[in-house]
């Protein structure tokens, strides 16, 4: 009995694992199912990391080749979305740090930060992707990096090619000024003042 | 404690990304993308096996190989042919068939292509 390829009903219905196992074998069908469920998250993770819309797709699509191309190393340790997830922020890092000017992560660079983001009072409310706005671009990555796609510190050091101890610090300032904001009890612009 | 459950809430929002509404295109972009790679590099592969053969053409032309393995397949022809006469007498074989070198290489190869499509088949049943 010869194999045919599943149809897309039975695509739809398959665990991302047997369709893991399927696009490892040239499987483009599976593939698509694959970029299909989980775009919308690596899209987005592109976005909250600063990427606009054009780039957060093409990074994502990026992402999704490379993905295919590696697909015998996924283990089915993770997630796949997880997976895919770390190599697209991944390339966003590669592709910022290519087009921005030495120093990224160094201390001064947290200036572009929105200080005043809870100067208003009013942001108890703001959801995750606002939230995000108000940190700086560095503060924005490395919590990105490690919230958004489950890298260590370390790995987001190594991936930025920066000191440890810098992309912690930037975390520490990154989540301070989100919790300020995302507090329930809008306490934000204190907690903002303290930690600007 | 309140570090490490605002730690896990904000691993949440991350995870609850917004589906968009073009979900469909993006996964069709992205396969097309992968056929547009695949087909440059067959495309590439072709071009290259092209220029490889006819470089290794031109080289075994130019080497005299072709004349060596002409005299080097004539002299194992007639190796084998000599043995098959001892091993076998002309006699013992019916009327008409004639057993030289050149038969039992031809039979060789063909029982070769013959096995390699049985493989072939039976790894497609599978």
């Amino acid at each position: 009995m010869a194999r045919t390829a599943p149809d897309r009903p039975a695509l739809q219905s398959a665990h991302d694992l047997e369709l893991v196992a399927l696009a490892s074998t040239g499987g483009r069908a599976a593939f698509g199912e694959l970029a299909r469920r989980h775009g919308s998250a690596v899209r987005g993770l592109m976005r909250r990391m600063g990427a606009d819309g054009a780039l957060a797709d093409d990074l994502a699509q990026d992402a999704f080749l490379a993905a295919f191309e590696q697909i015998g190393d996924f283990r089915g340790e993770g997630t796949f979305q997880a997976w895919v997830k770390r190599i697209a922020a991944r390339l966003y890092v590669r592709r910022w740090r290519k087009s921005a000017r030495e120093g990224l992560l160094a201390e001064g660079a947290e200036a572009e930060a929105a200080g005043d983001a809870g100067e208003g009072g009013a942001v108890s409310r703001l959801d995750l992707d606002d939230a995000l706005k108000g940190l700086s671009q560095a503060e924005r990555v490395c919590v990105s990096l490690c919230y958004g796609a489950g890298l260590s510190h370390a790995e987001a050091a190594a991936a930025l090619n920066a000191p440890l101890g810098t992309v912690k610090s930037h975390v520490k300032r990154g989540l301070d000024r989100l919790r300020a904001r995302l507090s329930p009890d809008g306490d934000g612009a204190q907690a903002s003042k303290v930690h600007g | 404690m309140a570090e490490v459950s605002f730690e896990a809430r904000l691993e949440r929002m991350f995870a609850q990304a917004p589906a968009m509404r073009d979900g469909e295109l993006f996964a069709l972009r992205v396969l097309e993308r992968l056929d547009r790679g695949w087909t440059a590099r067959r495309l590439l592969i072709g071009a290259m096996g092209a220029v490889g053969g006819v470089v290794g053409a031109a080289q075994l032309l130019s080497s005299g190989a072709v004349g060596q393995l002409q005299a080097l397949g004539a002299e194992s022809n007639a190796f084998v042919t000599q043995h098959l006469a001892q091993a076998i007498p002309p006699s013992v074989l019916p009327a008409g068939v004639t057993l030289n070198g050149q038969v039992v290489f031809m039979t060789l190869a063909l029982a070769v292509v013959a096995a390699g499509l049985g493989i072939a088949r039976a790894i497609r049943e599978i």
